[in-house]
């Protein structure tokens, strides 16, 4: 078992393997299925499935910040389980390419073949409260991967977690204490050591500021920024928070109700965006300047989001969508490339001049 | 930008006693909560006192259990007093002997006239501490040694009442404890299985605990005291009716910790670990079973009550314990007959034994599972 | 435009086995009639508490200490500090002159009765009228904050409806009894942005129709741009800044405004670095002493911020601020140590 980089190590090499001559991704997710069971009854009895993730197809590539966003029901939290396999997904394949260049299929890989992958693929949780031990020391539980996989003595271990606190703004003395002496932020600062304290290549960072407060929400942002330039990461941003989807991603994955209605590059997506839902997504977030309360024409979407374990024929969205047509309630649109890095799934597309939000 | 993490450090002495919370482990921190329950702290040194009591008995008792007096069968209780004719010293009265003129009943009074002196660590019965250590001296008792000396009187054999009911929190305060380890072992091997496992091995587990928890306790504790032989010698017995009693009851553990398991398998860390590479056992006894260690603690100190009782009931009615072998409940037999408890009601003082300790145990556990939880204010 | 709500000075402070904790420290503003004013805050600012005042429930150990909370309504003048928080007095208050919608709509509508049910209780307790009027009120007040099928849905139960539903049944039930003030305690923080929006509308409509008082509690000032027409910053239980949303986004005076306005990621804006405020919120155990937000503020003026708590100081008839900065005393420091204003 070879040794694993730890943070005290050289960074790694980002130059693709030579081979190559188009940018390989680094994941990519083809035809993703999660479904669900749907028990009713006394006896428990399978009456359906829930298609939490429904055939989502897209690629994350070295070194940038791929967001997904989107609001509740649409998947976007499932697909971050599935890719660090806490779930294991129904359908589809989470293709992964390692550092020495083959590919694995995240998706079928036997528990003890996953091992090695934990180091590589980590998880940033949301909730700073509970997603730490709260019996253990900080020192335990960012050392806790490095321990589990072996091979590091007590006092490289140390050494590592030392290092990493300091990256992350905390003092190394600190280690020894237990979660209930930080506060919200300083938690927070605490799951990021432990995500990052082997070195990983990709990093879900699931939600990572949503229960902070505001003031200490662009500190991590900042300090996820300039870990990423550090040691050379690649995020999976999950958020419903558009404005930060804004400030932090590359790339924007929109999803609603398990399937991805749209990717785009951040700037296009938000100034151009090519699907209803995008559009009336956009237009729901509060404009933060009084001055500007009543100048844009709002879409009112009618209805509520709806039920994954009960959707909508053909497009899901057409209940709520303006510019329904017929063809939409029978057809599920298909996912079509409209411009560079820009794919929509929307009968209409093409034809349809949407609003972005203006830069204010 | 700088990337700072303090704020202004406040005064040296509130930085000291806040560093101490920070790096308190949970163990301190629920013994700072636990000494806040004034009740239950009180009840951890009553019992602190009465295991003393039963592990030192032939030493705290005035006499042992064999030794009696022939003449001084139901014997009424003497008081201690302090000063006699002005001089001071511990005393009790001594008994005279009077006859009833219509029934020709013998029976004991105290008589004020005669004193009996008492000290501390005098010379009395000699006995086998532990059954190693040959002795003689007595915390308490009367200075001249083979003087009746009844705090809580005698009983129909003219033996010191006190002096068995030291003895008998020895064996009625340690079943409980054999209980109660029986019962730990059960319980979270079945439960954790159950919880952690799930699936058939989840199913099967439960209904062999609910099965379990529906057969009635009283049968099958006759059917076994039907089935001991006469022959046995008591501490056997005494093994096999603790078993018996825990056999019966570790079920509720074994839910206990299933319903731990099952809650805490969904908890952010518990993934978190998992995502970290740690197979099942470690995830168990790392990351899960010290969230509950203290629930387990409290609900097993909450469940020696009933052990206790059921081995005082068991021995009550002839089915436990049995002479020689002395409990709480083996003297309480005594006391079944109206007759006895109407015209010597000081029989019935081992009963305040068990009273005091059980509710020191209710208190205790009440305390402890407050403190369990030391993460919610 | 009277105000329904004056709040004067009011403290709010809870004894602990760890300490005193002001949670509320002398905070001062109105909530005019048919007006919007948004209480905005990170966690331990003391707005949720704030709120709670004003309807006596704030949670043991804390209580009122000082100040006044004086509502305006039917001609009369009551003061709420003055009221025995478990009184006959306050009951009559709360829900049909002040009432409360929560953030968590999933668990502040009882799981045992019916949605109808509960609409109806507020109406009967404050009404004499038939249940059965109650019971039609209930329907129309769905129907208002626009429940479909209004009639069938007056039967469920609250785990059938989603969150967004659940919050319009909670304004219906707010609204049964027509109160001049609406106190909305993060009311969309737990909602999805699209169904937020929805909500931001109802609210807005309605005041529209019955001239409500709203005091809106929310740390997203994307929300306050929209819903604000006044703005309460607060900080560890001081109002740091009190103004109109246009002053506070536009001319904010307080540092800590000022440094919430640049650290919060924009939708319409390019990307680059955020500034964030260094340091963290302080526990309310070890309050700073003078400004409580001398240790993160930029302008931090030594001498004068960690010593004495700032004065408020008004820019104009309704803009406030409590800062050192624009006093003699901070100004002259700052000359002092030779920095600029």
């Amino acid at each position: 078992m070879s040794n694993l980089p730890l943070s005290t190590s050289a960074p790694r090499l980002t130059v693709p393997p030579p081979n190559t001559d188009e940018k390989t991704p680094l994941l990519e997710l083809k035809n993703l299925e999660m479904r669900f069971p749907v028990k009713r009854g006394i006896l428990s009895r399978v009456v359906g499935y829930t298609k939490a993730v429904n055939d989502v197809s897209f690629e994350v590539y070295q070194g940038e910040t791929l967001g997904l966003v989107g609001e509740s029901g649409c998947g976007k939290t499932t697909i971050g389980r599935c890719i660090v396999r806490a779930y294991t997904p129904t359908g589809g394949s989470i293709l992964y390419r390692t550092e020495q260049g083959t590919q694995l299929d995240l998706a079928t890989l036997e528990p003890n073949e996953l091992r090695d992958i934990r180091t590589d693929i980590r998880m940033i949780f949301q909730d700073p409260y509970s997603s730490l031990n709260p019996r253990m020391t900080v020192y335990e539980i960012i050392s806790e991967v490095l321990r589990v996989q072996g091979g590091h003595s007590e006092a490289k271990m140390k050494e590592a977690v030392q290092t990493m606190l300091n990256k992350v703004g905390l003092r190394p003395e600190y280690m020894h204490r237990y979660p209930h002496a930080f506060s919200g932020g300083e938690r927070q600062r605490i799951v990021i050591a432990r995500a990052l304290i082997t070195n990983p290549r990709l990093v879900v960072a699931d939600e990572s500021v949503a229960a902070l407060d505001v003031s200490v929400r662009s500190q991590i942002l900042n300090l996820m920024e300039t870990l990423q330039r550090e040691l050379q990461l690649t995020y999976l941003f999950i958020s419903h928070d558009l404005s930060v989807i804004r400030h932090s991603c590359d790339r924007v994955v929109v999803m609603y109700v398990g399937r991805i209605v749209e990717t785009a590059e951040t700037d296009d997506l938000f100034k151009t965006p090519k699907h209803p839902y995008t559009e009336a997504l956009l237009s729901a977030v509060p404009i933060d300047n009084p001055r500007q309360r009543n100048s844009k024409e709002r879409i009112r979407l009618k209805g509520e989001v709806a039920d994954p374990s009960n959707p909508p024929t053909g497009c899901f969205f057409h209940p709520r969508c303006q510019y329904a047509t017929d063809i939409c309630k029978t057809t599920t649109p298909p996912l079509e490339t409209l411009a560079t890095g820009h794919t929509v799934a929307c009968h209409h597309a093409k034809e349809l001049s949407l609003q972005g939000v203006t830069t204010h | 930008m700088a990337l700072t993490s303090s704020q202004t450090p406040p005064s040296k002495q509130a930085t000291e006693s806040a560093v101490s919370l920070e790096v308190a482990g949970q163990w301190r921190l629920m013994w700072w909560k636990f000494k806040r329950h004034r009740l239950a702290f009180v009840s951890l040194i009553v019992l602190i006192i009465f295991y003393l009591i039963a592990i030192f008995c032939e030493f705290v008792a005035p006499t042992t259990t064999s030794k009696f007096w022939r003449d001084y069968v139901y014997a009424p209780p003497q008081t201690i007093k302090f000063v006699h004719d002005g001089q001071f010293g511990l005393y009790v009265n001594g008994y005279k002997f009077e006859r009833d003129p219509r029934t020709f009943e013998k029976t004991w009074t105290i008589d004020n006239e005669t004193i009996i002196p008492i000290g501390l660590f005098v010379k009395g019965e000699p006995y086998k501490l532990w059954g190693l250590f040959r002795g003689d001296r007595h915390l308490f008792g009367p200075t001249e040694a083979g003087q009746p000396f009844f705090l809580w009187g005698s009983d129909k054999n003219g033996r010191d009442i006190l002096s068995r009911s030291i003895y008998s929190s020895r064996i009625s305060l340690t079943i409980g404890l054999v209980g109660v380890l029986f019962t730990l072992v059960l319980g979270i091997l079945f439960g954790g299985l159950s919880g952690l496992l799930g699936g058939w091995v989840d199913t099967s587990v439960q209904r062999l605990v609910e099965i379990l928890m529906s057969i009635p306790a009283l049968p099958i504790y006759m059917a076994f005291g039907a089935m001991v032989p006469i022959d046995w010698p008591p501490t056997r017995i005494y093994f096999m009716t603790s078993l018996i009693i825990s056999l019966l009851g570790w079920t509720w553990l074994a839910r206990v910790v299933r319903s731990k398991f099952l809650s805490l398998r969904e908890e952010d860390f518990v993934l978190a670990a998992r995502l970290d590479g740690c197979g099942p056992m470690r995830l168990i006894f790392k990351h899960m079973l010290p969230s509950f260690y203290s629930h387990i603690i409290a609900s097993l100190t909450l469940s020696i009550p009933s052990m206790i009782l059921s081995e005082t009931a068991l021995s009550f009615i002839g089915l436990g314990l049995r002479e020689p072998v002395v409990s709480w409940g083996v003297q309480l037999k005594d006391a079944q007959k109206i007759t006895n408890l109407a015209n010597y009601p000081w029989i019935l003082f081992p009963a305040l034994s068990i009273v005091i300790v059980v509710l020191a145990f209710n208190f205790l556990g009440d305390g402890l599972r407050d403190a369990a939880d030391p993460y919610t204010l | 435009m009277h105000s329904v709500i004056d709040i004067k000075d009011l403290n709010v402070h809870f004894e602990t086995r760890q300490g005193l904790v002001r949670a509320v420290n002398g905070v001062t503003f109105s909530i005019p009639a048919g007006k919007t004013v948004c209480l905005v805050g990170e966690s331990g600012s003391g707005k949720s508490i704030t709120a709670r005042a004003l309807l006596q429930i704030v949670p043991k150990p804390g209580k009122i200490t000082s100040g006044e909370i004086v509502l305006h309504h039917d001609g009369k003048t009551t003061n709420i500090t003055k009221l025995e928080p478990r009184g006959s007095e306050i009951r009559k208050i709360r829900g049909s002159e002040i009432a409360m919608i929560f953030q968590e709509p999933m668990t502040s509508l009882s799981p045992l009765y019916t949605v109808g049910n509960q609409i109806s209780e507020a109406i009967l307790l404050h009404n004499k009228v038939s249940k059965k009027e109650a019971r039609d009120r209930a329907i129309e007040l769905l129907k208002r904050v626009g429940i479909p099928r209004a009639e069938q849905r007056v039967d469920e139960y609250p785990f059938r409806l989603s969150g967004g539903m659940r919050q319009r049944v909670m304004i219906a039930m707010a609204l049964s009894c027509n109160p001049k003030a609406l106190i909305a305690d993060e009311p969309t923080t737990a909602l999805d942005v699209t169904t937020q929006s929805q909500i931001l509308d109802l609210m807005r409509e309605l005041q529209e129709e019955r001239g409500m008082a709203i005091l809106f509690i929310t740390h997203d000032l994307g929300v306050v741009a929209e819903m604000a027409d006044d703005v309460a910053v607060m900080y560890l239980g001081n109002t740091a800044e009190f103004g109109s949303v246009d002053d506070i986004f536009n001319n904010p005076k307080h540092p800590y405004t000022q440094a919430l306005l640049s650290s919060i990621p924009k939708v319409g804006a390019e990307r680059g670095d955020l500034v964030s405020i260094k340091g963290m919120v302080p526990s309310p155990y070890r309050r700073p002493s003078g400004c409580p937000f001398h240790t993160r503020c930029a302008e931090f003026i030594e001498g004068v911020c960690d010593t004495v708590e700032p004065a408020a100081i008004s820019f104009s008839d309704d803009h406030v601020a409590r800062c050192h900065l624009y006093n003699n005393a901070g100004q002259v420091a700052n000359k002092e140590q030779g920095r600029h204003v």
